[in-house]
């Protein structure tokens, strides 16, 4: 069964090489600004917990 | 996808999980401390921003009375939006902000205009945490005008430049409202200089009092995301909202777990305006009135506690918005990264809750995905 959510994962597992070396990069990039899990400063905080980004930099329901 | 579209349900469809439902507590609130702005920004929502109507305080002491409980079970923040809050001034702002305890988080969207020496005094004393909206370099600020029409630019730089004379850091929302090649590569070069440390771009959204389409070439729009996300990857010292989500999706479906991503339940994010009205979901419904829907609002702070209210949420039109939700679930591919299209959205745009697709969704969540792979493939 292939529909259009199939299909749309399909392309981003396609895309596996040359997304990898950019994960890695943003992995990086975050640590960098201190925003490995556990700690909290700025707007940004708790990368593991998104839902608790607060300000309008929360995604959902919000992304403003 | 096209709306209309016949779609096949498989397992991934359905089993992308969460959004189901409004959550009882939320993460924070947006409070209206006074309906003025002191600028008067083309694309504006907001419909009452010439008038200077003031919270009292005693809507600040009700919703503190729920808001202290739930900080103190877990992270819980306040958000003194507009209006411009600032334009309320520092001793309403201090007797506002006076009923809710230390471990309330406070945030603030402000246009920088006023901010000098004495509001940094203000924001480092109170750990105030700072967003700016300002939408690139001078030429690219037009918008962004006073009343009489002249450009607040100046102004808005040098409220920059106070906060980073105290070290105070501080957050910026963009307002692009031509998303097209050859534009994003300079705005993210601007916000390295400018010195924020994180950004949110926001594709001009038709809401409120501002009527402007919004419809843009798509392949014009992925190029912008594209061009956007080379630019961070080239020095990703800001954490720019719609690529960290990009990128966190993109990851997810890679390790199989892009269906657990979106939080478990919507979080309400009430907004609290100027005389105590509750209006869930959306700020930009505040201060709105509708034949059919109403005023939006789910009661009032004066009369009934904040937590009362989000618990009779069943009523009015947030349940025909979760149906949208439940709609987009259904049928759209983006549903695990987008989450479902925002509340505003859908009813400036469609004249209802339940739709799907929005021009704001496919500017600022389908062609955002889609400009991100077009540059890891292009890469
Ligand atoms: S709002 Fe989100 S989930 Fe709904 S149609 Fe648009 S992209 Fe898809």
């Amino acid at each position: 069964m292939s529909d259009d959510t199939d299909r749309l994962a399909d392309r981003i597992l396609d895309a596996r090489a040359e997304l990898a070396p950019l994960l890695e990069e943003a992995r990086l990039a975050r640590l960098a600004r201190s925003e490995g899990p556990g700690t909290d400063g700025g707007a940004v905080c708790a990368w593991n917990h998104f839902e608790n980004i607060p300000t309008f930099f929360n995604w959902n329901n919000r992304p403003r | 996808m096209e709306k209309g579209r016949a779609v096949c349900w498989n397992g991934r469809v359905a089993g992308v999980g969460g959004m189901r439902g409004l959550a009882s507590v939320p993460g924070y609130v947006v409070m209206q401390p006074t309906t003025l702005c002191n600028l008067d920004c083309v694309y504006c929502y907001l419909p009452l921003r010439a008038a200077d109507r003031r919270m009292p305080v005693a809507v600040a002491e009700a919703v503190a009375a729920d808001a202290n409980v739930w900080a103190a079970a877990g992270r819980f923040s306040v958000v003194w939006h507009g209006g411009e809050p600032l334009a309320a001034g520092r001793e309403h702002l201090t007797a506002l902000m006076a009923p809710f305890a230390a471990g309330v988080e406070q945030h603030v969207q402000t246009n920088a205009t006023l901010v000098d020496d004495a509001w940094c005094e203000f924001f480092a004393a109170r750990g105030v945490r700072v967003s700016v909206s300002v939408d690139g370099p001078e030429d690219l600020n037009g918008q962004r005008v006073s009343r009489a029409g002249r450009p607040a630019y100046d102004r808005i730089e040098r409220g920059i430049g106070a906060l980073r004379r105290h070290g105070l850091p501080y957050a910026a929302l963009c307002v692009v409202s031509d998303p097209r090649p050859g534009l994003a590569a300079r705005l993210y070069a601007y916000f390295l200089e400018l010195g924020c440390d994180t950004l949110g771009v926001n594709i001009e959204e038709r809401e409120g009092v501002n009527e402007r389409a919004n419809g843009h070439d798509a392949a014009a729009v992925r190029a912008f995301w594209a061009e956007l996300a080379a630019a961070w990857r080239a020095d990703p010292r800001i954490h720019l909202r719609e690529l960290e989500w990009s990128l966190r999706y993109l990851g997810a479906v890679l390790d199989g777990t892009d269906g657990g991503l979106l939080p478990r339940t919507l979080d309400p994010i009430p907004t609290i305006g100027y005389d105590g009205a509750v209006v869930l979901l959306s700020p930009e419904l505040a201060g709105f009135h509708d034949p059919v829907y109403g005023d939006f609002a789910s009661g009032n702070v004066l009369t009934s506690p904040l937590s009362a209210l989000l618990g009779s949420a069943s009523t009015g039109w947030v349940p025909e918005f979760l149906d949208g939700i439940e709609a987009c679930r259904a049928s759209c591919p983006y549903f695990g990264f987008c989450g479902g299209g925002h509340a505003a959205n859908r009813y400036f745009e469609h004249g209802r809750f339940d739709g799907t697709e929005t021009e704001h969704c496919r500017n600022s969540k389908i062609n955002l995905l889609e400009g991100v792979l077009d540059h890891v493939r292009r890469h």
